[in-house]
């Protein structure tokens, strides 16, 4: 397996994640776009509508028309007052034909009939004719007779104006509805956009699991290398010891010829047998390790009477150590364990073997059974030399082995199976040594009850 | 002394019947300014500094020439000290307008337009002229309500 690269397959995908966004980008921005125009059209309307008050235009002419009549036929009227509301009917009525006016009126066909009404009006200039009553009386009657015209023109500008505002309500209606499409399509886009994204982050991180887990499978075959190393080391002496313990005994026997006696044969076979065991039990142990590297260790709990594990685990340490002294106690009867008897038996095995192997032969090994804390626990203690605090930090790490033990037998591999094996049935092996008198190590298990039995 | 100057410009400029207008009151400032009420003639308008203003209008086609005073200089030759000056036109049309328009905006008190006095007949004696094509923000409703023409009463507050 090669280091993967981080880079290089990440700036290669980015089209292939970010790709497909930029048409729907565009799905979602020209809706908006369209929407923009036409709501800024509907704005640009609405100014230009805004400005047409012809209706208000129109209006302020009938009115100063009247206001000329009523203030012409009044008797106490200065003529200035006459000349002022004149001037006020000509200038409305020169808006009116002013440019926009002019058009607006010629559209209802009305632009001749205010251009007649101010010649009119003009005929009767009182700057022009001079004041007199009978101008006062022609300017009065004929403000009264233009206002049905006047009237008129404003109807029809009423109705033009409704009728336009009517249409432009329609526009707007319709304008409206295509905004409110374009709005949506853009929010369903932008749905699809965020979707995308989201699953492109998603398949991004998954990525990155991947590459973790293929970083922690490295890891795992680094370790296994390592292991493998390790393991050779083991081989050539472990294994190697033995068999040639064997092969030497073979040789004397073979040497001997004739001579060889029946005391010679069981001598040999002792030996012999005493490392075929030493054999056995390595390979037991690296195959137990193998599986639970693996993962291979089924465990099967159940309700286990301590003191019967501890008895038959005694029992075999007796036979390769027969002349030692195992001293069994409890703080009390019937202790429970919910655990494989299998495993514990093995871890056992292994502990009374290295208290064995590390105490001088003179000196007993204690097995403790005890309860506490929910838990049943079992302690293998020896009066061995201890272990240092430098080294009290290892014994428990694969294929360690003590500075002074190299030349013991050993794989280096219990104490570290030990602990695996406990943690698989939910217990632990914790340490105690005081350097010069000894070391505890006791095999913890969770406690059963007589109901689970 | 100024209105005699103003009125021999004015003499030297308008016609008879302008002579005749020249002498009447046009435009009267009242309010909060110093010695109200302040009277002007066309003469003595025409001897404020005289500005052109070329903008279209929402009323007429093209773009007219305008021709007169800036309403800041009207203010400040009375001394007026206010916020809102409200506008009457010769048709009782009244409407407040806030005094910083004149500030902000080169605002004309027309007096006549592409060339031709503005009379009482028309938009006349004086229109209130927006400079519309040099500020977008001019072309508003809110703004185009402040174009009063025929004014004849400026009162000051």
């Amino acid at each position: 397996m090669s280091a993967p690269s981080a880079a290089a397959p990440r700036g290669g995908s980015w089209m292939a994640l970010y790709g497909p966004l930029l048409p729907l980008l565009a799905i979602c921005l020209v809706p908006l776009a369209f929407a923009l125009t036409r709501t800024a059209a509907i704005e640009r309307d609405m100014r230009i509508a805004a400005t047409e008050n012809m209706l208000w235009v129109v209006s302020q002419t009938q009115m100063e028309m009247l206001n000329l009549a009523v203030t012409a036929m009044s008797p106490d009227q200065t003529e200035d007052d006459i000349a002022h509301r004149y001037d006020m009917v000509l200038s409305r009525l020169a808006l009116l034909q002013d440019g926009p006016q002019r058009r607006y009126l010629a559209e209802l066909g009305h632009e001749v009939t205010v251009g007649q009404i101010e010649r009119e009006l003009r005929r009767l200039d009182p700057v022009a004719r001079g004041h007199s009553d009978e101008l006062h009386d022609a300017l009065s009657g004929l403000g009264l007779d233009l206002q049905p015209q006047l009237k008129r023109i404003a109807t029809d500008v009423m109705t033009a104006e409704w009728t336009a505002a009517a249409e432009r309500l329609d526009d707007y209606r319709s304008m409206q509805r295509t905004v409110v499409l374009a709005v949506g399509s853009a929010l369903v886009a932008a749905l699809v956009i965020s979707w995308l994204l989201l699953r492109n982050q998603r398949r991004l991180h998954r990525a990155e699991m991947m590459q973790v887990r293929a970083n922690v499978m490295l890891e795992r075959e680094r370790n296994t290398s390592a292991w493998y190393k390790d393991f050779a080391a083991l081989v050539s002496h472990e294994i190697r010891t033995p068999l040639t313990l064997i092969d030497s005994a073979m040789h004397r026997l073979l040497r001997k010829g004739e001579t060889v006696t029946a005391h010679d044969v069981a001598e040999r076979h002792a030996v012999i047998h005493d490392a075929v065991l030493r054999l056995t039990r390595v390979v037991e142990t690296v195959l137990m390790a193998g599986r639970v590297d693996e993962e291979a260790v089924e465990s099967r709990l159940a309700p286990e009477n301590l003191s019967a594990l501890a008895e038959k685990a005694i029992a075999d340490a007796q036979r390769h150590y027969p002349d030692r002294e195992i001293i069994l106690s409890s703080s009390a009867t019937g202790l429970l364990a919910q655990c494989d008897r299998h495993l514990v038996g093995h871890i056992l095995g292994n502990l009374l073997s290295n208290a064995l192997k590390y105490s001088p032969p003179d000196t007993p090994v204690e097995l403790r059974l005890f309860a506490q804390g929910g838990r049943v626990a079992c302690a293998v203690g020896d009066r061995g030399p201890g272990i240092t605090p430098a080294e009290q930090d290892h014994v428990f790490e694969r294929f360690y082995r003590g500075r002074d033990q190299m030349t013991k037998p050993g794989t280096g591999l219990g104490l570290a199976l030990s602990r695996e094996l406990a943690s698989l049935q939910g217990g632990e092996v914790t340490m105690e040594s005081w350097p010069g008198r000894g070391s505890l190590f006791t095999l913890w298990l969770p406690a059963a009850t007589r109901h689970d039995a | 002394m100024r209105a005699l100057v103003a009125g021999i410009i004015a003499l030297t400029i308008l016609s008879g019947r302008g002579m005749a207008l020249a002498d009447a009151v046009v435009l009267t400032v009242t309010g909060d300014v110093k010695d109200a009420p302040v009277t002007f003639t066309r003469a003595e308008l025409a001897a404020l500094p005289q500005h052109r203003l070329s903008t279209s209008t929402t009323v007429t086609d093209g773009v007219p020439v305008f021709e007169g005073f800036l309403m800041r200089d009207l203010l400040g030759a009375v001394g007026a000290e206010g916020e809102t000056v409200t506008a009457v036109a010769l048709n009782d049309y009244s409407i407040q307008i806030p005094i910083s328009d004149f500030e902000r905006f080169d605002v004309l008190g027309a007096v006549a337009m592409d060339g031709e006095s503005l009379t009482p007949r028309d938009k006349g004696p004086i229109w209130i002229v927006y400079p519309r094509d040099d500020h977008p923000e001019l072309q508003d409703m809110r703004y185009e309500t402040r174009w009063v023409w025929q004014l004849h009463t400026l009162d000051v507050q």
